[in-house]
C-alpha cells in the first residue's frame, strides 16, 4: 500500500481525521443509507407530493410518480411501508444521537472553527475561481495544500452539517401528528405538513447529489489514501508533481 | 368550547362518583408508564420505539391541544381510505335501520358497565374540533369532528376503577387498539359521530369513530363497536395492545 511513493523524499504522513470524526462519519454513512432506503420505501406507498397543509390522492399534486411511468399500484408493490417506517425511525435516532455527539465534540475541541471555517483570503473571488477550476479539472491538491480542507469542501461541509441535516430533522418532525400539539409553529414555519414532506424529499435529493460528488472526489484524490485516512486517520500528503504544473 | 353543555343529562351523584374515579385516572396519566408502550419490541427497534414515545410524551406532558383549523380550511372530498363499508351482517342490519338500534357497550374495569345508544352518546357533553387527519402513509386532510370526549363516555359508565390502565376499542371490521390513560384524558380524544356538521358518513366510520388527534390515522379507529377498560393487554390477541402493533407496527403512532 506504500509502493506508490516515488522514493525521492520520505513520504509525509499526517493525521487528517480524529477518531471522533472517523467513527461518526461511518455511522452517518450507515444511518443515511438506511434512512434513504427506508424513506424511499415509505414514499413508494404514497408516491405523490403536495404543497400546503393537506394532500391526498386526487388533490392537485406537485409531483406524481405516475407521471414518470410508474403507476400507483406498481409503486406500492415495490415499497414496504411497515419496514420503511420501522427502520426510518430507528436510524433517525442513530443519526440524531451520532450527530449530537459529533457536534458537541467538535464544537468543544473548536474543530469546526479550525478546520471548516473558510479564511477570509479563501473567500476572495480569485481564489474561489481557482478552486472551482481545479475541481472541474479533477486536479488533486498537493503538498501542504492537501493538509486541510479546501474552501469548496469547507463550504459544502458546513452547508450539509448546519443547514441540510437540521432541515431534514425539522421537516421530518413537522410531519409527525404529535407535533401539531408539541409545536404547531414548526408546521406553520414550513407552510403546512405537506410542504414539509415535499421539502423533506427535495432536501434528500440535494443530499444525494452531495454524496455523489463527495464519492467522486474520493476517487479524484485517490481512493486508497482517502479511505485509509477516514478509517485509520493516516493520510499521505501527495507530493508536488512536476507534470501537473505544466497542464 | 362546548365541553360542559348538557352535563345535566348526568345526574349529579353520577357525576361526582365519576369524577372521583377519574381523579385516580388522571394520576395514572402522570405515572412513568406514559413513556412506555404496553409491550416493548425486542432489539434496537424497541430502543427506538421507547426513545420516540418517551421524548414525545415528555414534550406533550402539558397535554397541549393539537392545532385546530379555520372552517375555511376544511377539506372538500375528504378521502375514504381502507374500510369503507364493513361486510358484517349485524352492521348492515344496523346501517339499514339508520343506527337506531346501535349500542356501544362500555365494560371492563368501569364502575357501572353500560350500553349507550347513539342518542345517549349525543346527549353527553360534546366537543367540536377542526383538525388534520394524518395518515402514516403521508396524506393528510382537514375535517370538523363532533363527538363525546372519551373521558365523558367513561364517566357515563361510572368512571374507571383504580386498576384501569388501558382503554381497548374494538371495531366492526375486526380492528382493535388500546389507548393509555395519557391519551384517554386528552380533551381532543373524542368518539366522533359528526363530521363537518353532519352525521359521520359511512366511508369515514359511521356511526362512530375515534379521534385521537396526536396519533397517525391507524390509531383513529373507524366503525367503533365496543369499549372495554383493562389493567393489562397481555391476554388480548397477540398481547401488544393493538392490531397494528400485533403486526409489527409501532404501538405509539405519534411519529
Amino acid at each position: 500500500m506504500t509502493n506508490t511513493a516515488s522514493g525521492k523524499e520520505p513520504k509525509k504522513w499526517i493525521y487528517r481525521h480524529s477518531y471522533n470524526v472517523r467513527i461518526c462519519h461511518w455511522i452517518v454513512v450507515i444511518s443515511f443509507a438506511y434512512l434513504v432506503v427506508s424513506g424511499v420505501n415509505i414514499f413508494l406507498d404514497f408516491p405523490e407530493l403536495y404543497w400546503g397543509k393537506v394532500g391526498f390522492q386526487g388533490y392537485p399534486a406537485a409531483f406524481k410518480l405516475s407521471d414518470w411511468g410508474i403507476s400507483w399500484e406498481e409503486a406500492g408493490a415495490m415499497g414496504n411501508r411497515r419496514w420503511g417506517r420501522n427502520y426510518h425511525f430507528l436510524f433517525a435516532w442513530v443519526f440524531v444521537i451520532n450527530g449530537f455527539i459529533y457536534l458537541s465534540w467538535n464544537l468543544w475541541r473548536k474543530q469546526f472553527y479550525r478546520k471548516m471555517l473558510p479564511r477570509r483570503d479563501e473567500l476572495s473571488l480569485s481564489h474561489l475561481k481557482v478552486e472551482i477550476i481545479n475541481h472541474l479539472r479533477f486536479r488533486k491538491p498537493q503538498g501542504d495544500r492537501a493538509r486541510g480542507y479546501n474552501v469548496l469542501q469547507k463550504i459544502s461541509y458546513l452547508l450539509v452539517l448546519f443547514l441540510l441535516f437540521p432541515f431534514m430533522i425539522l421537516s421530518g418532525l413537522a410531519q409527525m401528528p404529535a407535533f401539531t400539539a408539541i409545536s404547531p409553529e414548526l408546521i406553520d414555519l414550513f407552510g403546512g405538513r405537506q410542504t414539509a414532506r415535499t421539502l423533506h424529499v427535495v432536501a434528500t435529493v440535494v443530499l444525494l447529489l452531495f454524496v455523489i460528488i463527495h464519492v467522486i472526489e474520493v476517487f479524484v484524490v485517490g481512493v486508497v489514501n482517502a479511505m485509509r485516512s477516514m478509517i485509520t486517520g493516516k493520510y499521505v500528503l501527495p507530493e508536488e508533481e512536476q507534470e501537473q504544473e505544466t497542464t | 368550547m362546548k365541553k360542559m353543555e348538557k352535563t345535566a343529562s348526568l345526574s349529579r351523584r353520577k357525576f361526582i362518583a365519576g369524577a372521583g374515579a377519574l381523579g385516580g385516572l388522571l394520576l395514572t396519566g402522570c405515572d412513568t408508564d406514559i413513556y412506555l408502550p404496553p409491550k416493548i419490541r425486542g432489539g434496537l427497534m424497541g430502543v427506538a420505539d421507547v426513545l420516540t414515545m418517551a421524548s414525545q410524551r415528555f414534550l406533550l406532558s402539558n397535554q397541549a391541544l393539537v392545532q385546530e383549523h379555520d372552517v375555511s380550511e376544511i377539506t372538500k372530498n375528504f378521502p375514504v381510505w381502507n374500510q369503507a363499508n364493513p361486510d358484517d351482517e349485524e352492521f348492515q342490519r344496523l346501517l339499514t335501520g339508520g343506527f337506531q338500534e346501535w349500542k356501544l357497550p362500555i365494560g371492563g374495569l368501569v364502575n357501572r358497565p353500560v350500553s349507550l345508544s347513539l342518542e345517549e352518546l349525543k346527549r353527553l357533553p360534546r366537543r367540536t374540533q377542526i383538525t388534520s387527519h394524518i395518515c402514516e402513509q403521508g396524506w393528510s386532510a382537514i375535517a370538523q369532528w363532533t363527538g363525546a370526549p372519551l373521558l365523558q363516555v367513561l364517566q357515563a359508565a361510572g368512571g374507571v376503577t383504580a386498576e384501569a390502565r388501558y382503554v381497548v376499542i374494538d371495531t366492526v371490521d375486526g380492528w382493535y387498539e388500546a389507548y393509555d390513560m395519557f391519551d384517554v384524558v386528552h380533551p381532543q380524544t373524542i368518539l366522533a359521530y359528526g363530521m363537518n356538521g353532519k352525521d359521520l358518513p359511512l366511508g369515514n366510520g359511521a356511526p362512530v369513530r375515534l379521534r385521537v388527534e396526536r396519533h397517525c390515522g391507524y390509531k383513529n379507529l373507524k366503525f367503533v363497536k365496543s369499549i372495554q377498560v383493562v389493567s393489562s393487554v397481555e391476554d388480548i390477541r397477540r398481547g401488544t395492545g393493538g392490531i397494528n402493533s400485533d403486526n409489527d407496527w409501532h404501538w405509539y403512532a405519534g411519529a
